[in-house]
């Protein structure tokens, strides 16, 4: 897997980026579609984020801390929060995944 | 400003090609690539999955380039992406962070999942020049060129996670022990921990069958 940008979080983005995926693969294999009913799609949402959550949770943690860090110390801070308001994909700020799951 | 726009077809199902799409990197064809890290990621309530990823990528200048245009040949590339599995669609928008007075690149793909069972992609990208010094149109111009020489490099690369992840998906048990990195204590039992693509690399051992299989697996491991 690709590096990160600091070499003290590779290990850990490695170890994230392992668990994501095995939770990715079942993830884009939905047994909802887009025809199905609002609540449906609502528990599909809510379980696969609890399971996301028990899974990767505690290494997500982990990795985004030394990636945070990584970005201040680097001084890329200001330009990806710039970046980070002219998200063409989102019109409303998403939640937190702390506060979806 | 300069627009590129592509589509193509890929015979696969968009669950495999939407999973490859976010392992493309590393692999041997995106030495450009220098290191990809994920800085958020969110599941919504209707149940899409939110990603941004901050990518470096190195980049040679063209021999005109004024000295001093930009102070390194490296780019910061943020990469913005939705999933949504039940529409079976993936967008993605990727463009670069530094050096947007030189060249604002900007590439949106989108992946959607054909009633056949297959997967169309579409490209689009737009070139974008405010350097001035008559040198608007010629930076512009240069950026398309070097993206339409690329996307056939970046889709072959493409193309080789493609197959490891077919290949595995054509064993879909998993045998011998986890590696090394595997987070198998954060998993539920019915998980196997490892990305597929790993699987796949141990079967390519395994049968001896090397070929590309085992110079990409010795590639990624040692990367």
């Amino acid at each position: 897997m690709a590096h990160s940008l600091s070499e003290e979080c590779t290990p850990l983005k490695r170890e994230y980026d392992a668990c994501f995926n095995a939770w990715f693969e079942g993830y884009l294999e939905p047994v909802v579609s887009a025809s199905s009913r609002p609540e449906e799609r609502q528990k599909f949402a809510q379980e696969k984020a609890a399971e996301y959550e028990r899974s990767c949770g505690k290494i997500w943690v982990q990795y985004r801390e030394c990636v945070q860090k990584a970005v201040k110390e680097k001084g890329l801070g200001s330009l990806l929060e710039q970046a980070r308001t002219e998200n063409p994909l989102n019109d409303a700020p998403p939640s937190s995944p702390e506060s979806s799951s | 400003m300069r627009f590129y726009s592509q589509s193509f077809l890929y015979d696969d199902p968009w669950a495999i090609v939407s999973y490859a799409f976010f392992m493309r990197y590393p692999n041997p064809l995106a030495s450009h690539i220098l290191s990809c890290d994920v800085i958020s990621r969110t599941i919504n309530p209707s149940g899409t999955l939110s990603t941004t990823r901050l990518i470096l990528k190195s980049g040679a200048l063209p021999r005109w380039a004024p000295k001093g245009i930009v102070s390194r040949a490296e780019s910061w590339v943020i990469e913005e992406s939705e999933v949504d599995p039940a529409g079976r669609v993936v967008r993605c928008t990727t463009r670069n962070l530094d050096h947007v007075k030189v060249l604002h690149v900007e590439e949106r793909i989108v992946f959607q999942g054909t009633d056949d069972g297959k997967t169309a992609q579409t490209t689009e990208a737009r070139f974008v020049s405010n350097f001035g010094w008559g040198l608007t149109k010629k930076i512009e111009t240069h950026g398309l060129t070097k993206f339409k020489a690329n996307i056939q490099r970046s889709r072959q690369g493409f193309s080789m996670i493609l197959d490891l992840i077919r290949q595995s998906r054509m064993r879909p048990m998993a045998m011998g022990p986890s590696d090394s990195y595997t987070p198998s204590q954060y998993l539920p039992n019915s998980y196997d921990a490892r990305p597929s693509v790993e699987r796949a690399e141990e079967r390519a051992q395994e049968s001896k069958g090397g070929g590309s299989w085992l110079s990409l697996k010795t590639w990624r491991r040692s990367s």
